[in-house]
């Protein structure tokens, strides 16, 4: 039985371009090796008898034989001229093909400098920017919610005093609203504003604060702004309403209120029989408003 | 074997040169080819060759021929397709006349002996050859089906006008000492002939050299193709009648070591030899010629196959190689086309990143 060939051939997927015979000078090329091999071998057989030389002298076969290799030789010299010369072209054209890769190549690589120092730029330019409207979103957040702070203040402070003045306070002495009043607002919205906002912003809200304080002590006390009387009065008991369930309350939350240090929220929430000695004994809307917004809120933004 | 459709500057011939019970040679050849997917389009036989490529060309397809063929040469090496018409100590002392001696007279006697087998029956017209045909007819008519010739590879043959025994014998020692060559075989398309010449004609190319009997075709006398044109082998491979065809792409087997046809003679083909890469030698002489045995026979067969795949490997690298580098020019040739456009294309690129 006939045994595979141990070469690799027959694995190799080209083999099917042999469907037909290559040019000739391809086949005269290879094949050649096979005449000459096949001369030489008979040839170097018949070298040693002098019979079989005689012979081959004589019939002209010795040189028929020499003359079939030199043939497949010079077929063999042609097909490698051939072959050299097409690998030289392709050689010739590969070196043209690199050297005009190379050019470009070369251009390319500028190209790609060009295009990687834009990108630097950009990223740069993108990185500066970003900074930039960082800055300015958080600014305008800033500024957003400083809107929406104020707004909650004025909202806060109209509402606390729309009720003093619709007598919601009314059960309490006249300084006991005061302070009721300013304390609520100091721990709601427009106290976090107060101590948030610019001391100029803080100042303009303190003197708007303060009229309208000043304008709920006249209505509630029928004088004049500037009118002084006599500070019991300020902190006399109301005849009507519940004081005594709201004096708890009250004290509790004017707790911090010392004699010496805060003489009007100290009279306002406790209503001592005796004044503090620092606390008038005459005194006018416009001097008890003034004097309850330093001792609730100016003092802890000093 | 359908004929191809392939045009004939493409289609590739296969020529089976003559050699006695070497053609197992051929065997090994065919194996290889079709393990190869080498296409044959025609084939050209002379002696064995001719019985090979008639088994060939009537097989459906070049695969089924060889392995019919294998077959057929594997059953010759079982049972010997020679029956003897003379008494046995007559043929033992024609072989060992034909191998005892060592110098080049042997080769001589050998050569002209053997190509001379249907002249030495022809000296004797009215008698059967030395050797009987019927075994190896019979093996014949179980592989070669005849029906199928018609529409299978076109096939020619070689046949030599005998002129009669004496003188074929001394033409052909003539030729062979290189005084004067042998008259020119003549090649015969088995196909244009009529269904009952066609195997007489077979017979008479493929008569086996040594002591068969020669073919009478309309009143002429033929014998063992391989005697014509003997210095330059032109009877025993026939190349021409597939040139003729106008077929250029010829692979040409031979069966002898160191054989003097020459491709030269045939500047227009592009051929391709398969010739033996260690000698066909086995005992040398007739003993070769008629070897029908299972050494040899297995023996030839295997060193057909490896000659031909050494050979067949060798042509496909050199060509995949040649092939691999033009595709790879071509490649790189239709690359470097697109190259104008992406100058153009990166210059607008670079244009767009440089504008101030």
């Amino acid at each position: 039985m006939i045994q595979a060939s141990p070469s690799a051939w027959q694995d190799d997927p080209l083999s099917s371009m042999l469907s037909a015979l290559p040019e000739k000078f391809i086949v005269d090329f290879a094949n050649g090796i096979d005449v000459v091999r096949d001369h030489n071998a008979l040839q170097r057989q018949r070298e040693n008898s002098m019979y079989m030389r005689l012979f081959d002298g004589i019939t002209g076969q010795g040189q028929k034989r020499q003359n079939a290799i030199n043939a497949s030789l010079a077929d063999g010299l042609d097909g490698a001229l051939t072959w050299l010369t097409e690998l030289t072209g392709s050689l010739s054209r590969s070196n043209r093909t690199i050297e005009l890769v190379q050019a470009k190549v070369a251009t390319l690589q500028g190209n790609l400098t060009a295009v990687a120092h834009y990108s630097a730029d950009t990223r740069e330019q993108l990185a500066r920017l970003t900074q930039d409207l960082t800055r300015k979103i958080d600014s305008l957040a800033h500024d957003v919610a400083r809107l929406d702070l104020l707004q909650r203040a004025e909202l806060q402070r109209d509402l606390v005093l729309s009720k003093w003045k619709a007598g919601r306070f009314s059960m309490l002495p006249i300084a006991g609203r005061c302070y009721a009043t300013l304390e609520e607002l100091r721990w709601g919205d427009f106290g976090h504003f107060y101590r948030q906002t610019t001391p100029a912003r803080r100042a303009e809200h303190l003197e708007l604060l303060e009229n309208l304080v000043v304008a709920q002590l006249v209505a509630d006390a029928n004088i004049y702004s500037s009118q002084r009387q006599d500070s019991r009065l300020w902190l006399a008991i109301a005849p009507a309403g519940d004081y005594a369930g709201m004096q708890p309350a009250l004290a509790y939350l004017g707790d911090w209120a010392q004699p010496e240090q805060s003489p009007f929220v100290y009279s306002a929430v406790n209503l001592p029989q005796t004044l503090p000695p620092n606390m008038p004994r005459l005194c006018s809307p416009v001097r008890l408003s003034h004097a309850m917004l330093e001792e609730v809120l100016v003092r802890e933004t000093q | 074997m359908t004929h191809t459709s392939r045009p004939p500057s493409r289609r590739t011939g296969l020529v089976l040169s003559g050699g006695g019970a070497k053609g197992a040679y051929q065997v090994g050849i065919l194996k290889s080819l079709v393990e190869n997917n080498i296409q044959v389009d025609a084939v050209a036989g002379a002696s064995i060759g001719a019985l090979n490529a008639a088994v060939l060309a009537s097989a459906p397809t070049l695969k089924e021929g060889t392995a019919r063929l294998e077959e057929l040469w594997l059953s010759l090496a079982a049972s010997p397709p020679l029956k003897h018409n003379l008494p046995g100590y007559l043929h033992l002392v024609l072989n060992a006349g034909m191998t005892m001696a060592s110098g080049p007279f042997s080769n001589l006697l050998a050569r002209t002996t053997t190509s001379a087998g249907l002249a030495l029956a022809s000296i004797h017209q009215h008698r059967p050859g030395l050797l009987s045909q019927d075994p190896l007819q019979a093996l014949m008519g179980k592989y070669f089906v005849q029906e199928n010739i018609a529409k299978g590879l076109p096939l020619y043959v070689s046949v030599f006008k005998s002129h009669g025994a004496f003188r074929d014998i001394a033409d052909a020692t003539l030729a062979e000492i290189g005084i004067r060559d042998t008259a020119p075989s003549e090649f015969i398309h088995i196909q244009a002939l009529p269904a009952d010449e066609q195997q007489k004609v077979l017979l008479a190319s493929s008569a086996l050299p040594v002591l068969f009997a020669a073919e009478n075709i309309d009143k002429q006398q033929y014998t063992d193709g391989g005697l014509g044109g003997w210095q330059k082998s032109q009877g025993n491979t026939p190349i021409t009648p597939l040139l003729q065809a106008g077929i250029t792409d010829i692979i040409v087997t031979h069966l002898s070591d160191a054989s003097l046809w020459s491709r030269h003679d045939f500047p227009q083909a592009t051929v391709l030899e398969i010739r033996p890469h260690t000698s066909m030698a086995r005992d040398g002489g007739a003993s070769d010629l008629l070897g029908f045995d299972a050494e040899k026979i297995t023996s030839w067969i295997q060193q057909g196959y490896n000659d031909t795949q050494t050979t067949v490997h060798r042509l496909a690298e050199i060509n995949t190689a040649r092939t691999s580098l033009r595709m790879s020019e071509q490649r790189i040739e239709a690359q470097l086309q697109t190259f104008p456009v992406l100058d153009k294309e990166m210059a607008a690129a670079m244009a767009r990143i440089n504008k101030p």
